[in-house]
């Protein structure tokens, strides 16, 4: 476990903490403590300290462990990672949301429609902290794109700690495999100890 | 050959096989040639057929009988991500592409695969390449195929362009074919014996 200070930003101002777990690694931690057979990534900047934590828990370097692999394109990693869940696992997926338009049509018709858990974390572009001009245009909308097609999803920020988003994850996957549904945790890093594009 | 005489080939071989099958009409045309639990139906989903092997071919007991999946040329070239994917995580899978240069269940229009070698893409991309242009090379290269190790296979199935008449659509709900074909997975390591019956 990382032990260091952090800094963030509490919503009554700048407060000063003293955290025991980074916020990338409170989210890997969470995905192994959840029993998830294999995550598969389409990788980013912000989300990069998860998926090298990940690879770094798994015994791996540079991207890659025994259960943890990079994937070209969202929709592929829907595919692969739901197909765990015919096999009595749980797959998760590590992505940003500007993907989750790839990954719609498969999210929908694969997992939704045949009932396969699968747990999905993703970092957010759409808000606070974002300065490309165009990413907004899908970002901003993805909860009501995740809502109008009933896919379920948590939403994690600043407000709070990362004992909280690790807690959020692990029963994020819990939820899963309890409704038979994909469910997806959408991760705004800013003013959090994390890296922003 | 047409898409139903491949078919009836297949379901000959694969009986044993965790099998994921592209959409629509090549879907109905197996189901209506022999419906089974190891059958796994993307009733649609177009493009994820490599996925979804490769998903499973990574997730299985290493006890079970190699993925095979039967997909077409406009479903592959949907998402041909999945062969360059392949060649990078070496999934020991075997993909069968029934290649009739069309999108068999939109109308007939064209796909690329008229000018494009998608068989050469695959052995591109890592995987072990075989053609089967008739019932008997079906056979003897699915054969040969099945024992590759270490990387997918691929098996580029020419077949005429059209779809069997008076085929019945599967109007399944989803979720039961998830319940029968991952009751049959969990089931299929054991002796045949033993297995529980999962017909619906
Ligand atoms: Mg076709």
């Amino acid at each position: 476990m990382v032990t260091r200070p952090l800094e963030f930003f509490g919503e009554s101002g700048k407060e000063r903490l003293q955290v025991s777990i980074s916020y990338a690694a409170s989210v890997a931690e969470a995905f192994w403590a959840s029993d998830v057979a294999r995550v598969v990534y389409i990788p980013s900047v912000t989300v990069a300290p998860v998926i090298e934590e990940l690879v770094r828990r798994d015994g791996g370097a540079d991207g890659v462990s025994p259960r943890v692999t990079p994937l070209s394109r969202e929709e592929e990693a829907v595919g692969v990672a739901g197909a765990a869940a015919l096999c009595g696992k749980l797959g998760g997926i590590v992505m940003q949301d500007n993907g989750f338009g790839n990954a719609l049509t498969a999210l929908t018709t694969w997992t939704l429609s045949y009932h396969l858990p699968l747990l999905i974390f993703a970092n957010t572009r759409g808000s606070l902290g974002e300065y490309n001009s165009m990413i907004h245009s899908i970002s901003t909308a993805v909860p009501r794109l995740l809502e109008a097609t009933g896919i379920h999803y948590l939403e994690l920020d600043r407000r709070s700690g990362p004992e909280d988003w690790g807690a959020v994850v692990r029963e994020a996957a819990n939820h899963a495999q309890m409704t038979f549904r994909p469910v997806v945790v959408l991760g705004s890093f800013w003013n959090t100890d994390g890296r922003l594009a | 050959m047409k898409r139903i005489e491949a078919l009836e080939v297949l379901a000959e071989l694969t009986a044993q096989h965790p099998v994921v099958v592209t959409c629509a009409a090549t879907s109905r045309e197996l189901a209506s040639v022999k419906d089974s639990d190891n059958h796994l139906y993307l009733l649609d989903s177009m493009g994820l057929v490599g996925s979804v092997m490769t998903g499973l071919a990574l997730g299985r007991d290493a006890s079970l009988p190699k993925v095979v999946g039967l997909e077409g040329d406009g479903s592959l070239l949907m998402n041909p991500n999945v062969l360059p994917t392949g060649g990078y995580l070496k999934p020991e899978m075997l993909m069968v592409l029934l290649d009739n240069e069309v999108y068999g269940s939109t109308a007939g229009l064209p796909t690329y695969s008229s000018e494009v070698n998608v068989e050469e893409l695959a052995a591109a991309a890592g995987w072990a390449t075989g053609r089967a242009p008739d019932q008997q090379s079906l056979r003897s290269e699915y054969a040969r195929l099945l024992q590759v190790t270490g990387r997918p296979g691929f098996l580029h199935v020419p077949i005429e362009a059209g779809n069997a008449a008076e085929i019945p659509k599967l109007l399944i709900d989803p979720v039961r074919i998830t319940h029968r074909f991952s009751r049959w997975l969990a089931s299929a390591d054991k002796p045949s014996g033993s297995r529980e019956t999962v017909a619906e």
